[in-house]
């Protein structure tokens, strides 16, 4: 107490009048709140490693260059993925327990889009050219331009091969135009280049260069390829006199315009290629065109290890323009009529676990039908082509590496993206370049990896009292009359909307500044700084008086306070 | 997240303490149980009514946890006389501090015992000699501080120490009084309910009676952990849950008239509320009064959204669903 205190005398007795903060109600605490960042679902569930919450919340700021950067740091190319990935990360979202997930792609995709409009400078990690050592990449398709981005914001010198005179991989060769405009990827691409990626162009493994020569020349070599050969396909060891590969059509029609026309088409296989490839012929005027496939619809009720791996909103342009799907079916038999194909006889299909728990494909007896058709096309995936990696893949039809992409026996030799056969989608290849590029600096480096586990917040730790029902922004689509094969089918949301869908953020995990914790706390035990505290809110809790009580963490809508015992 | 540029380290939390972006005018230290809505509750009416005010405190919970000898947790002028004279001592006040010309508000501070009870005659006595007071009574529905004793705030059918549920009765027998009718029945220009569940709305209640010169009051729900026999940590969702199903509608009158309420989009059924508290546990025994006496209480919460008009048919910004909705920064509303 001060010298200025003053004893005061009443009838009873003398008092010391003095605050009631001298005592430290801190004492009675049993348990105590702390603050604690878990990861959101998107950004569990995201193949490239992006945390949407994060880049969201610098959205909710009106800071799109922010958010823009903070997107960056795990994918180079928003504006690409945000077209075409099959976003896993609002099939995750537990704003979908509320009302519908959080459009994050569309989000993603505006925000690329900015990005390309202002010509944002992607943020580097160490000085351009600051490290000596030298990366060779094989494949300039998703996984090889993400690895080649990580390692030059880090510092490296990067090359990156290509069979191709152009740069892209798939991204130019299987993706119609109709999902994703060739000016979007230009645009991406040179952006990239621009870091100061070396590109040689026309430079295929095992003909023009051999992997021994690259492990020579640099410190270090990614290896992704992509998948460049067919699958074998036939149906009991009978194929079709006119086989044509699924993915190699598209190649040819994207690099030509031309696309076989029969009057009936059946295509076996579930994913993108399936689809894309049945869309594309009814647009050019196959009357009939269906689609065999193993996997399950797009539903509510459906096993996520059972479905089409497609973008969901493709399954449902696909069903809008009269393609026909057949799920959990397969081709049993061929029919012929002496050399040309009128049809398949299909049965259904299930995969159930079998014994030791892998899934075995059982087709029913007695659920054959015959499906009329004069062509049959398979699309049911592509394997590495071995030329130059023989010894490496060692007749594997893909790489197996660890998470990382570090192949056994091997230190300085890399691999992923679809080369893994576990991959398929574009944002899956670019988590496989950036974890590799990490993996390559680290080794570099003599460091271990980074522990990039964390523990994911789900529905149950959130309040959802604090949010209400509000409606998805969706974006404008062109009308099955109005679709070619050249005009990007869906459009892009207004700025306004992507700040009103950006708000629709639940921020799982992480500090919403809403103040709940500092508005509810019975003891002001709870502070509020304009600075960030040292935790990354703008709260700190005075442990000297907080009792324990547990309200501001049964209060905090996103799970971001909780309470553990005291020591 | 930040980079470690943006963080800084906080270690001088009193200098925290001093810079806070509010007024608080009970400050930390009292020795209010773990969780409790009154302190919650006096905290923000001080708040929003700011340091230019004198409180007059009824004894109870209040009082006691504040100002434990020779400590007080006010910031503001504050006085204590006995239970059942806040009222006249802050009417007395107010007279003195017009005498002199003076312009600070006088408050009043009460619990249920103190305001629906004990002090009932002299609340009816500064309201209709038109005092220049806010009455604020902070509703726990029961004589917490002496140790749970039923009070005529206690909703019918909770138990209290002295309204034990058994052969004879299932807890209370009598209903809760309908008191902000009796006070707006004086007349008075503005008289009011809000919950610590909804602090905006509260706050918004207290500035606008500081601001009528006249007679005010603001009923405050307030749950108390210990005497409804609850967690702590679960204050503000059973007063949220007491609002959402309608046993405690949240009301405006001014001049005798309902004039604005807080809408239930979609009314919570009652035993959403029941069932998170101790002294409603005897309702959901296999005793056959249990059913009959839930039924009771669902059928007076839906008198009260009758009454009031509670009930919406649409979403509303500030019914009882939204009217908390966060997002980045703060509320919505």
């Amino acid at each position: 107490m001060s010298a200025a205190k003053k004893h005061v005398m009443t009838r009873g007795a003398w008092a010391e009048p003095g605050s009631s903060l001298a005592f430290k109600t801190g004492t009675w605490r049993v348990e105590a709140p702390f603050h604690q960042h878990r990861c959101a679902p998107c950004h569990d569930a995201c193949p490239a490693g992006e945390d949407a919450q994060a880049w969201i919340a610098k959205i909710q700021e009106h800071r799109l260059q922010e958010a823009w950067e903070e997107l960056v740091a795990a994918n180079p190319l928003p504006a690409i993925t945000g077209r075409v990935c099959p976003h896993p990360c609002e099939t995750s979202c537990n704003r979908g327990s509320l009302d519908t997930a959080i459009a994050i792609h569309d989000l993603e995709r505006f925000v690329g889009d900015a990005a390309i409009e202002h010509s944002w400078a992607y943020p580097w990690l160490a000085k351009k050219g600051s490290r000596k050592e030298r990366i060779a990449i094989v494949g300039a398709g998703p996984a090889g331009l993400s690895c080649a981005y990580q390692l030059i914001r880090r510092g490296f010198a990067v090359s990156v091969l290509d069979a191709l005179p152009e740069a892209g991989g798939l991204l130019r060769s299987a993706i119609p135009m109709t999902r994703l405009p060739r000016d979007v990827v230009d645009a991406e691409l040179k952006r990239l280049f621009a870091l100061g990626i070396e590109f040689r162009p026309r430079q295929q493994l095992g003909r023009d260069v051999a992997l021994e020569d690259l492990e020579a020349e640099y410190d270090a070599v990614f290896l992704a390829p992509g998948c460049q050969q067919s699958h074998g396909w036939d149906v009991d060891g009978a194929t079709p006199p006119d086989l044509h590969e699924g993915l190699h059509m598209i190649r040819e029609w994207i690099d030509l315009g031309s696309i076989p026309k029969p009057a009936s088409v059946v295509i076996h296989g579930g994913g993108n290629t399936a689809v894309d490839l049945a869309r594309i012929m009814k647009r050019a005027g196959v009357a009939e065109v269906s689609i065999i496939t193993a996997s399950g619809l797009p539903g509510p009720d459906t096993d996520p290890d059972d479905v089409l791996n497609v973008v969901p909103r493709e399954f449902d342009e696909a069903v809008e323009e009269g393609i026909v799907f057949y799920p959990h079916h397969t081709i049993k038999r061929l029919i012929m009529r002496g050399s040309q194909t009128t049809g398949v006889e299909i049965a259904r299909l299930k995969k159930i676990p079998g014994a030791g728990g892998k899934k075995k494909r059982i087709a029913f007896e007695g659920t054959e039908r015959v499906v009329h058709a004069d062509m049959v096309i398979p699309a049911i995936g592509e394997i590495v082509d071995p030329a130059g990696l023989e010894e490496l893949l060692d007749h594997q039809p893909y790489f197996h590496p660890d998470e990382w992409g570090r192949l056994q026996g091997r230190t300085t030799v890399l691999a992923g993206g679809d080369a893994r056969g576990d991959r398929g989608t574009v944002s899956a290849a670019i988590g496989d370049g950036r974890k590799a590029a990490i993996a390559i600096a680290a080794m570099l480096d003599k460091r271990s990896l980074p522990d990039e586990s964390r523990e994911r917040i789900d529905v149950e730790a959130l309040n959802l009292n604090y949010f209400t029902p509000a409606a998805r922004a969706e974006p404008p689509k062109l009308k099955v009359a109005e679709r070619t094969d050249q005009a990007e089918i869906i459009g892009s949301l207004s700025e306004g909307e992507v700040f009103g869908e950006a708000d629709r953020c639940l921020s799982c995990g992480n500090c919403l500044a809403c103040d709940n914790c500092w508005n509810y706390c019975p003891d002001n035990a709870v502070l509020k700084t304009v600075e960030l505290a040292s935790d990354g809110s703008h709260y700190v809790f005075d442990f000297e008086y907080c009792k324990g009580c547990g309200i501001c963490a049964k209060e905090c809508p996103t799970g971001y306070i909780r309470m553990r015992p005291e020591e | 997240m930040t980079t470690p540029s943006e963080t800084i380290e906080i270690k001088d939390i009193e200098r925290l303490r001093a810079i806070e972006p509010r007024f608080r005018g009970l400050e930390s230290g009292h020795r209010a149980c773990q969780g409790c809505g009154e302190a919650l509750g006096a905290r923000l009416v001080l708040q929003a009514a700011g340091p230019d005010v004198v409180v007059a405190n009824a004894t109870g919970c209040l009082e006691v946890f504040s100002t434990p000898w020779p400590q007080s947790a006010w910031r503001v002028p504050w006085i204590h006389s006995v239970f059942e004279n806040a009222a006249a001592v802050a009417s007395g006040i107010e007279a003195a501090l017009k005498a002199q010309g003076r312009q600070s508000k006088v408050l009043a501070f009460g619990g249920d015992g103190g305001t629906f009870d004990i002090g009932f005659q002299a609340v009816s006595g500064m309201l209709e000699r038109n005092h220049n007071v806010l009455y604020v009574c902070f509703d726990n529905e029961a004589y917490m501080n002496t140790g749970i004793q039923r009070s005529s705030s206690t909703p019918h059918a909770a138990r209290t120490t002295t309204s034990p549920p058994g052969k004879a009765r299932m807890g209370k027998r009598h209903l809760k009084k309908d008191l902000v009718s009796i006070i707006a029945a004086h007349h008075v220009p503005y008289a009011a309910s809000t919950s610590v569940a909804y602090p905006a709305d509260l706050r918004k209640k207290v500035r606008r009676a500081i601001d009528i010169e006249g007679p005010t009051f603001l009923l405050v729900h307030c749950p108390c952990p210990l005497g409804w026999g609850h967690d702590g940590a679960l204050t503000i969702e059973i007063a949220r849950l007491a609002v959402q199903t309608g046993l405690f509608p949240i009301i405006e009158l001014e001049r005798g008239e309902v004039t604005e309420v807080m809408p239930l989009h979609k009314p919570r059924p009652v035993v959403d509320y029941l069932k998170t508290q101790g002294r409603f546990r005897h309702l959901f025994s296999d005793d056959p009064r249990a059913l009959e006496e839930r039924e009771h209480l669902q059928a007076l919460a839906d008198h009260n959204i009758s009454t009031y008009g509670l009930a919406i048919d649409h979403a509303d910004p500030l019914d009882s669903e939204e009217a908390d909705t966060v997002r980045r920064g703060g509320l919505v509303s």
